[in-house]
Parts: structure tokens; C-alpha cells; sequence
């Protein structure tokens, strides 16, 4: 006796595909993939690289929005694949596309080289205001210096914010909410004593002053580490320092 | 590694226009509003340099429908930019803490816009009662 | 390792400290000089039409203290609102970047020298 078919729910997944070595743009495809209730964005995408096209690329490592891989484009939204759950998405085709205002390399995949550089150039390590060895003991910090940078340092570096920043958009050198994020992560540490050092790497139009407060970059950051926050305090330090450096001990620079 | 080449997808033209950044570009007109407001202020000055005749010209637009008009648009203008002025005033603040937690930045806003409320008041209460 | 590439100081901050004066001069008392001045004198509404007179205005403009608060909200008004215009115009692309700078922050710094000028020639 045959088996009464049991219907499958299919989602309809339109992802922006480019594959550098045969199209000459990016252009969307198609696939219906069979989904359940629980099923996120990225099971999807794996469903579909398993079953469906091999040749289908995007990033992804924890499942569990800790890692920061998984970023893209989700009907118009970055958001992460992994957080992002097919019953959350409103009934229709869901649009996939790589994260905005970042070069496309292949499929999903973005060049994420310039942010690592950005994220290198501001001394992202704790510099210690006076030389301390291992026989000092550790440092302590109480819990209301631990909060003074907390959120900043839960950053993980998934470049949500930057696809959010239309002014990342437009000028692709600023330096961007994320890398400002782990500037202040440091500059907001108590063990810390390179403030002065930090502040100075980003004076300029590519630095805080090409950010004009749209704030969106806060309202995506998955780990609401309020990148929007850790910007806009600097443009206060840099503008005071803007006049004040004449009067400080080691001289302007 | 040898085939790649990253393609760049232009920005939307006219993103300033669409959600969600329509309405952090409302916020930046209404910023424009306070320096019509000023410039209303400027063509007062002006007019009064000139002389009484002048002065009572600017009066009798002062009293005009269409000045009043765009008084109570400057008006809900300005509105909108005091509140959404608190909303990122805390962005340009380190982060405020108490009892070792981080003050949320909507407690600053609604303190803040509290505080503008009561200068806006006071000066208004204030030039009815020197007025009287 | 990686060295910090030091970029040129942008001159930014003076016209976004001038841009934040005028946004809380005018968020604390926007609303209400416009009310004042704007709508309840015009109508003698609360207050006497003779509130808004010459002989009013030329008293205050004469007082060093009235000089200094003319000076300071249209002057600081117009910076406020000449980096908001200059931001959302770069935004909207409308044009060439020192068009639009003189257009807007050229607007504010003549209106700052205008104001001050009159204050002056209006005397004491």
C-alpha cells in the first residue's frame, strides 16, 4: 500500500550569486528548499550547498552568534544566517545577498581584509600605564570600571554595523563603528594607559569624523555592543583635544 | 586565489530617502528649521537697523497668516529636534554608571528632554510675567 | 604588529562644537522664542502686542546683555543648522563639496560678522 505523501513545507530562498571567474556581475538564483519551523537562515543555506548546488559559498563556524561569520544580507537587513529563523521572516521569497558595502568576492563571501587592518591600527592590546611584571599580582578592577567597557568588548566582529553605516558606504576608508567599538573596549579599560595613543589614530575625516550619528550601526550589532556610542564619545575627546593638545605635557602633535 | 575579483555593488542613490535612514534624515532637516528660525530673527535685526518704518514692516509680516504659519511649523520642527536631540545626546557621553551598572542611555534622554521642557517653560513663564 | 597610519587632523571639530552649542541653545529654548516671538506677540495672545514694539526691540538690541543673546542664538542657529544642511546636502550628493560648504558653512560665518556688525551699529 503506498505511503499517503506527506506534503513538505519549502521556503523559497533568491540568493545574490558571483563567481568572479565566469559572470561578469552578480545576479540572483532561485531554490526552493524544505524547511521546518525551527530551521535558521544558515540551515538553509547548508540545506542547500548539501543537497541542492555544491558550488553555493557563505561563511559560518559556531551556529550560535559567537563567532561573527555569518553576516549577510537577510531581505534587505544584515543580519546573522545562524540568529535569523525562517518563522521570524514574513511569508514569501526570502532575499539573501552579502553584506552591503563590502566588496563581493564570491556568492556570499565579502572582503573582510581592510577591517582586520582597521581593527590592527589602533593598538588593540591593553598598554599598561606603568611597567607591571606577573610578581606584581593581577590587576583589580571593580565591577562599576568592568561596566565602564563591558559592551564594547562582546564585539565579535561580524561587520553588521558596517553594512548598516551608510557613511562606511560612501567612504569606504573610515575607520567604522566596529574598529571604534575595540578602540574603546581599551581606552574605556582601567588597566589601560594608551588613551592618548588610540585617540590619535582617528582625528581625521576617515577616522570619527565621517560618522554624522545616523545610529543604525547600533541598532543591528547582534551583541548590542552600541558601536554608535563608542564613535560619537571619541568625536567629544578628538574636538576637545582639537583645542587642548596645545597644553598637554608632551606637546601637539 | 588567482580568479579573484571582488565586485563592488554601487550604493542605492537615494538610500538618505529610504527606512531606515528616511528618518535620521528627518532629523537633519529639522536641524535646518533652527536656522530658519534664525534667519527670521536675522531679518528682525536687520529691519530694526534700519529704522522704525522698517521694524513696523517686519511687525506686520510678523502678523501675517503666512508668517504664523510657518511659526507653527518652525514650532513642530523644532519639537522634533529637541526630542530626537536627547535621543543622541547620550551616543557623544561616556557611558554613566551607578552602583556599578551602566545607566541606560534612554534614562539620560528622557532626564534631558525632562530638563529642555523646563527651560522652554521657565522662559516663556518668565516673558509673560515681565510682560504683564 | 601594525603602525598606525597618522592622518591628517580634521578641522571638524570646530564647526561640530558650534553645530552641538547650537543644538542645545536651541533644543533648551527653541520652542520657546518661537512661541514668543513668533507666535503669541504677532497676536497678543498672553502677552501685549506692544511687547514686540520698536521702541521694545531697540532697548533690548541696545543692552549688552540683549546683544549678547542675539548674537549667540542667531549666530549659533545658523551654525547648527548650516552642518546639518551641509551633511544631508554631501548625503543627497547635490554637489561639489566646496560648493556646498560655502553655501552653508560661508551662510553662517556672514550672518555671524552681519549680526554683529548691526548689534554694533545700533549702538547702546
Amino acid at each position: 500500500m503506498p505511503e499517503a505523501a506527506i506534503a513538505e513545507k519549502t521556503v523559497e530562498l533568491r540568493i545574490l550569486r558571483y563567481r568572479p571567474a565566469s559572470d561578469a556581475e552578480p545576479s540572483f538564483g532561485s531554490f526552493e528548499v524544505p524547511c521546518t519551523d525551527d530551521m535558521s537562515v544558515l540551515q538553509a543555506l547548508q540545506t542547500i550547498k548539501d543537497t541542492l548546488d555544491g558550488t553555493l559559498s557563505f561563511r559560518w563556524s559556531c551556529r550560535m552568534a559567537v563567532c561573527g561569520s555569518c553576516g549577510m544580507m537577510i531581505n534587505g537587513k544584515p543580519r546573522l544566517a545562524c540568529n535569523s529563523f525562517l518563522r521570524h521572516l514574513p511569508p514569501g521569497p526570502v532575499t539573501i545577498e552579502p553584506l552591503n558595502n563590502f566588496p563581493i568576492e564570491r556568492d556570499l563571501v565579502v572582503t573582510v581584509g581592510d577591517f582586520v587592518k582597521k581593527i590592527e591600527s589602533i593598538y588593540p592590546y591593553i598598554i599598561p600605564k606603568e611597567p607591571k611584571t606577573v610578581a606584581d599580582g593581577p590587576y583589580l578592577q571593580t565591577p562599576a570600571q568592568l561596566a565602564a567597557y563591558e559592551s564594547f568588548s562582546d564585539c565579535i566582529n561580524c561587520m553588521l554595523c558596517y553594512a548598516a553605516c551608510p557613511q562606511f558606504g560612501e567612504n569606504p576608508n573610515f575607520i567604522g563603528p566596529g574598529a571604534m567599538a575595540l578602540l574603546q573596549r581599551y581606552n574605556g579599560d582601567s588597566r589601560d594607559g594608551g588613551q592618548q595613543k588610540r585617540l590619535d589614530t582617528i582625528h581625521g575625516e576617515d577616522g570619527v569624523w565621517s560618522c554624522t550619528a545616523v545610529g543604525i550601526c547600533s541598532e543591528v550589532c547582534p551583541k548590542h555592543v552600541d558601536p554608535a556610542n563608542a564613535v560619537n564619545q571619541n568625536k567629544t575627546n578628538s574636538a576637545f583635544d582639537f583645542f587642548l593638545r596645545f597644553l598637554r605635557p608632551g606637546g601637539a602633535r | 586565489m588567482s580568479e579573484r575579483r571582488p565586485y563592488r555593488r554601487p550604493m542605492q542613490p537615494h538610500w538618505w530617502a529610504n527606512p531606515p535612514y528616511r528618518a535620521y534624515t528627518l532629523r537633519e532637516l529639522s536641524g535646518v528649521a533652527v536656522a530658519i528660525y534664525g534667519a527670521v530673527l536675522f531679518a528682525g535685526l536687520i529691519s530694526l537697523a534700519r529704522g522704525p518704518e522698517s521694524f513696523d514692516a517686519y511687525l506686520g509680516f510678523l502678523r501675517s497668516p503666512l508668517s504664523l504659519l510657518l511659526h507653527l511649523l518652525l514650532l513642530a520642527a523644532v519639537l522634533f529636534h529637541v526630542v530626537t536631540w536627547f535621543q543622541t545626546l547620550p551616543k557623544t557621553m561616556p557611558k554613566v554608571i551607578v552602583d556599578g551598572k551602566q545607566v541606560p542611555p534612554q534614562t539620560i534622554t528622557q532626564i534631558a528632554t525632562l530638563a529642555a521642557g523646563a527651560c522652554s517653560l521657565i522662559l516663556l513663564l518668565f516673558t509673560l510675567w515681565v510682560a504683564r | 604588529m601594525s603602525e598606525a597610519v597618522q592622518e591628517k587632523r580634521s578641522i571638524s571639530p570646530i564647526f561640530w562644537l558650534l553645530f552641538g552649542a547650537g543644538g542645545m541653545v536651541s533644543a533648551l529654548f527653541g520652542p520657546a522664542l518661537i512661541l514668543i516671538t513668533g507666535l503669541l506677540a504677532p497676536t497678543g495672545t498672553g502677552l501685549p502686542e506692544s511687547f514686540e514694539s520698536y521702541g521694545h526691540a531697540l532697548a533690548f538690541a541696545q543692552n549688552p546683555l540683549g546683544k549678547l543673546i542675539l548674537l549667540a542664538v542667531i549666530s549659533l542657529f545658523f551654525w547648527h543648522g548650516a552642518e546639518r544642511l551641509f551633511l544631508t546636502l554631501k548625503d543627497m550628493k547635490a554637489g561639489p563639496l566646496l560648493v556646498l560648504k560655502l553655501g552653508t558653512y560661508g551662510v553662517a560665518a556672514l550672518v555671524t560678522l552681519a549680526t554683529f556688525a548691526l548689534l554694533l551699529s545700533i549702538g547702546f
